[in-house]
């Protein structure tokens, strides 16, 4: 297990279109085990591969519903709704931008086995699974962002 | 995905959305009303106390435009005009918040500010904000108006205006009226519940309930979040109508079975009310220009589940051969100024002008003259606006009088105990706030001459 380097804003690779995966080796297992580290260690609620520099379509999710979602080659089958709400990214670190999302999303997608299984996910979650696929299609929220980027507050300041 | 994204300080969340619903109104023309239902529709996750805060400041600063201006006037280099409209705007609520918000610390609203235009890549204007504000906030006590336009953010046209009307005093208590807070009227639909019925799941929803002296269907409502969430709401028993619209059926002097024609109806509220009153004879019909309007008052009518009205898109101004003298009851509630619900809606203040006012009264009396064919011989015409205007209201009254064959319909008693004007008896009311717990709100009765 390793933590990986994290991509930031302005590196070419999270602009690219990502690749499905087609057999689940070991390699493609050790990076998802990496992408779960990186992501906690981070303190992210979800990491997509490119952001790790990798270009296939696997995304890992956890929104500290007691699940660890992993998806890959996801497809979105349905959306619901529309929140809008601030939003951040392990890869514009220190900033978040207003973005409006499904309140409610339905998905498709491998499971670590390979097995195809459908997610639904509201709220945190449903903004979460549309904050990742976006990363596999070479898109950021900036791209689809209300208004100006925003400097996160410092830790502990809440008025 | 971040995690913390979500929780940005909240203070700072609610400022931006009321820089961004303030920018829109004072920058792009926006309506308050509709940019801060639609902000805060948008903002459902923001908590109620944050969302009453962002209401009472996108509100406070436009009604209070005048005053705010000429005091961030005195106490700026830059000229109010000459600022960069994020900055302008970042200032005008601030200042409000400093001069009219007492629990808001000064220092909290400085840098809440200077936060703001950071936020917006104008850091380098921290300073000049930070400056200005606090120069205000040192000063407060010179800020206390007694010049009627900037005591009352008032433009001083429309006082003088009201002045060659009204006496001083009545003008005054009108301007009074306006800057303050007033509950939201809704009017009960009695072919659904009964008022106790209604009373009790609002009540039950911890909604405070006061019935309007001046309608006995009309309930006033404080302390709720969303009244789409209400229990009562949702089953189409309780509707958003002040009680000075609700007077209108009233003075209509509806019959069993009456055939009633809204020519500019949409939403629906007065039509839902009469058909209320009808009930369950007779048919209300409810026109109005467009689709989008008429969809609104479709799904009010669907709320409550009444039978015997209808809504259907039609221009005001044509006239429809098929209704030709078939209506007993015609409404014409026409657009207008606005000037009595200026409370309700402050921008109309500024928007609205004396070449304003005269093209409104043309196109009143082209509708007027395709609603006085509808109405059967011996039937009735309501004529209503919502302003306070001599050349909208009496005035229209006088020239509708003049060119058709109507006679002026004593109303006197109509409005039960708590409405009694002189001018009753001759067939109309001019209902000023300040006055009467309602919006400024013009209503006159005709009934067409018998063969």
């Amino acid at each position: 297990m390793a933590i990986r380097q994290v991509r930031t804003i302005g590196d070419d690779i999270l602009r690219k279109e990502c690749k499905p995966v087609k057999e689940l080796n070991r390699r493609t297992r050790q990076l998802i085990e990496d992408m779960f580290e990186t992501m906690y260690e981070a303190n992210g609620v979800g990491l997509a591969a490119p952001q790790v520099g990798i270009l296939k379509q696997i995304v890992v999710i956890d929104v500290e519903d007691g699940n660890q979602y992993v998806l890959i080659n996801p497809e979105i089958l349905e959306e619901k709704g529309s929140r809008t709400e601030a939003e951040g990214c392990l890869s514009i670190p220190g900033k978040h931008g207003i973005v409006t999302r499904p309140a409610y999303v339905k998905v498709r997608a491998w499971d670590e086995e390979m097995q195809e299984y459908e997610l639904e996910g509201e709220e945190l979650l449903a903004r979460a699974i549309c904050h990742e696929c976006a990363h596999l299609r070479g898109e950021l929220y900036v791209d689809v962002m209300e208004g100006e980027l925003m400097d996160n507050e410092e830790e502990g300041d809440k008025e | 995905m971040t995690k913390a994204a979500g929780k940005a300080s909240r203070a700072t969340k609610s400022r931006e959305v009321i820089l961004d619903i303030l920018f829109e109104v004072l920058e792009r023309d926006g309506f308050v009303h509709g940019s801060l239902r639609m902000a805060l529709e948008k903002y459902q996750y923001l908590e109620k106390p944050d969302r009453a805060f962002i209401t009472r400041v996108a509100e406070g600063t436009v009604e209070n435009l005048l005053a705010i201006d000429e005091v961030l006037g005195r106490c700026s280099s830059i000229p109010v005009g000459k600022m960069k409209p994020v900055v302008r705007t970042v200032l005008r609520m601030s200042v409000y918040q400093i001069l009219w918000m007492d629990r808001v610390p000064d220092s909290a609203v400085c840098n809440e500010a200077v936060k703001l235009v950071q936020g917006r890549r104008l850091g380098g204007l921290g300073g000049f904000v930070n400056g200005v504000l606090r120069g205000i906030a040192r000063r407060k006590e010179e800020f206390l108006f007694e010049d009627w336009p900037l005591r009352y953010s008032m433009p001083r046209w429309l006082i003088e205006m009201w002045q060659e009307q009204y006496p001083k005093k009545t003008v005054e208590g009108m301007l009074q009226a306006f800057l303050e807070d007033t509950p939201t009227a809704v009017r009960c639909n009695l072919s659904r519940a009964s008022m106790e019925e209604i009373r009790e799941s609002l009540e039950g929803q911890q909604v405070k309930v006061t019935p309007s002296p001046l309608s006995p269907q009309v309930l006033l409502l404080e302390g709720y979040d969303y009244l789409e969430r209400l229990e009562a709401f949702c089953r189409g028993w309780i509707l958003v109508q002040d009680a000075a619209s609700a007077l209108v059926a009233d003075a209509a002097g509806l019959q069993p079975g009456s055939v009633v024609l809204d020519v500019c109806g949409a939403p629906g509220g007065k039509g839902l009310h009469m058909a209320d009153r009808l009930k369950g004879t007779g048919l209300v019909v409810v026109r109005d220009l467009t689709e989008e309007k008429i969809s609104l008052a479709e799904e009010n009518i669907a709320r409550a589940r009444l039978d015997n009205i209808k809504a259907e898109v039609w221009d005001a101004r044509e006239f429809d051969g098929r209704w030709q003298e078939k209506a007993d009851v015609v409404i014409a509630d026409l657009p207008c100024s606005g000037l009595g619900v200026i409370g309700k809606k402050p921008d109309i203040k500024y928007r609205v002008s004396r070449e304003r006012i005269d093209s409104l009264v043309l196109l009143q009396r082209q509708i007027l003259a395709v609603a006085a064919r509808y109405v059967k011989p011996g039937g009735t015409l309501v004529y209503s606006t919502c302003t306070i205007s001599y050349q909208e209201n009496e005035g229209q009254r006088e020239w509708f009088l003049k060119n058709f064959p109507f006679t002026p319909e004593n109303i006197a008693g109509r409005m039960g105990t708590a409405v009694k004007e002189e001018s009753m008896k001759d067939g109309y009311v001019q209902l000023l706030p300040g006055r009467y717990p309602c919006d400024g709100f013009f209503i006159a009765v005709f009934r067409k001459e018998s063969e």
